[in-house]
């Protein structure tokens, strides 16, 4: 089979915040990828993070508990973990599996960093 | 306590090659790091492995009497052990030295033998075979997990329901078509009491052990809470969560469609747990969604109170209730099934038995995908509504 380059996980340091940019598919095979940024993060004393999802194309429940663990590790830290720019289809994901309940998201990224 | 000696036999009918290996390798035969065993001819090295099973080093001579270095080598190679064989032959002997290695031989020296060769030789073969033990080792690991997780997955498929036989008033076929790795989804279907039937669908976060586990788990407390004082399939799913979460440090969560049809009137009562939502096939070909109740995952939020929603079938309707692994089935041009070639399936199969609509859904997923690798479990449950028409 061909390897694809399916995620890639950028990190941008703001005033306020780690802006992770996720770009691609987070499944099964590529979650591994979004947690070794996350704890990365977490490691450099980075505790608050905004995920940019723009350019994220698919998530699946694999890459959904990512995020989870994200949230809980950044709240165990003293930080929060936002969630920003979700296309319609991603959104869904998140309406649907009720984590729109439960993690916070925001429309762009300017609200997100704003909420920090 | 340190590591048995590794071993070493030296095969040769002359006592120059024995010397020479106890002189260079005193202080290493000394500390009990390496032990050097001695044969004189072929058969005589064959007897001694025999008795050595742990020796996978030989260091032959070519020319002995009763049997030659070049047929002891043949010997070893028809033997069930991996031993690895250096032959020692003389200078310029290339004819012999070429059908040594022709026969297997991992190396060779030439007399006169240089000390600092035969160091060299030596440790290179020992480190040799200790790769080839270790991947062995390794080989023999994998095979052992990999039994582990082929008898987890058949446990679980043991637990899956017994069919439910058909009625005059109701037909109920599920279908499951496993992904290779053990975890996934979990269907359910139970009778609340005489006149109600439990229908249940749900897909775990990842795959492999732990999620098979948890798939188990929730599958027993949701048949226990719902057998027990049962109310409504969200006060069952309320108590559930609670339960998950109690114990769920890896984060683990399950998306469920739990539902419960009353044979006497078509009411469905339901409750989703953050799953795809089922449809509901009509008799006149209507394919509709099964509205979401806004709830979330099971596993992760203590506390949360889930909702309950509720919608009527009638006479010739049939419940279609199923896992991403069919939507999200994947063909080699990376397209997925979707939703709506799905709807558009189950329309042209109005009024059909759960059995066949079950049945022409999955061969039509299976079809799409070809002979694409099957990434997730693929799940359905049919359920069709047909009350006595008196």
């Amino acid at each position: 089979m061909e390897e694809k380059a399916k995620l890639s996980v950028e990190a941008e340091q703001g005033d306020k915040a780690t802006i992770l940019i996720v770009t691609g598919r987070v499944d099964g095979s590529s979650v591994g990828i979004l947690e070794s940024a996350v704890q990365e993060q977490i490691n450099a004393g980075n505790k608050t993070l905004v995920f940019d999802f723009q350019d994220l194309s698919y998530i699946s429940s694999a890459g959904l508990r990512a995020l989870l663990i994200a949230a809980r590790l950044t709240q165990k830290e003293g930080g929060k973990a936002l969630f920003c720019a979700l296309a319609d289809h991603i959104a869904e994901i998140f309406e649907i599996s009720g984590f729109n309940e439960i993690l916070d998201i925001r429309a762009t990224r300017a609200d997100a960093l704003g909420a920090v | 306590m340190g590591k048995p000696p590794t071993q070493v036999l030296v095969v040769d009918d002359e006592e120059d090659l024995e010397l020479l290996v106890r002189q260079k390798f005193r202080r290493r035969i000394r500390d009990g790091d390496l032990r050097f065993l001695f044969a004189h001819n072929g058969k005589e090295a064959l007897e001694v492995l025999e008795e050595h099973p742990d020796v996978y080093l030989v260091l032959s001579d070519i020319n002995m009497p009763v049997m030659d270095g070049l047929t002891l080598l043949s010997q070893l190679a028809d033997g069930e052990q991996d031993i690895q064989a250096v032959i020692v032959s003389a200078y310029g002997d290339m004819k012999n030295i070429r059908t040594a290695m022709n026969r297997g031989a991992f190396d060779f020296l030439t007399k006169p033998i240089d000390f600092n060769d035969l160091e060299a030789t030596i440790e290179k073969g020992l480190k040799h075979v200790q790769a080839l033990q270790s991947a062995l080792e390794t080989r023999d690991r994998l095979v052992a997990v990999k039994q582990e997780l082929d008898m987890a997955r058949d446990v679980q498929m043991s637990l899956q329901p017994k069919e439910i036989p058909d009625s005059e008033t109701h037909d109920i076929k599920a279908v499951i078509l496993p992904a290779r790795e053990v975890g996934g989804d979990l269907y359910d279907f139970f009778h609340i009491d005489e006149s109600r039937i439990a229908l249940v669908i749900a897909d775990v976060s990842g795959k492999g052990v732990p999620a098979a586990l948890f798939t188990t788990v929730t599958r027993a407390l949701l048949r226990a809470t719902s057998s027990k004082d049962y109310s409504t399939p969200a006060e069952c799913l309320t108590r559930v969560n609670e339960l998950l979460c109690e114990s769920n440090p890896s984060c683990i969560f399950i998306t469920l469609f739990f539902g419960v049809l009353d044979l006497r009137n078509g009411e469905l009562h339901y409750s989703n747990a953050g799953h795809n939502p089922p449809r509901l096939l009509q008799a006149d070909s209507q394919v509709e969604v099964v509205p979401k109740t806004r709830n979330i995952v099971l596993g992760i939020q203590p506390g949360h109170t889930y909702n309950n929603d509720q919608i009527q079938l009638r006479p010739g309707d049939t419940l279609f209730l199923y896992t991403d692994g069919i939507t999200e089935a994947e063909n080699f041009q990376d397209e997925e099934f979707t939703e709506s070639r799905l709807d558009e399936k189950l329309a042209g199969l109005a009024g059909a038995s759960a059995e066949r609509v079950a049945t022409e859904i999955v061969d039509a997923v299976q079809e799409f995908v070809g002979d694409a690798p099957q990434s997730d479990d693929i799940t359905c449950v049919v359920a069709r509504f047909r009350p006595d028409p008196s």
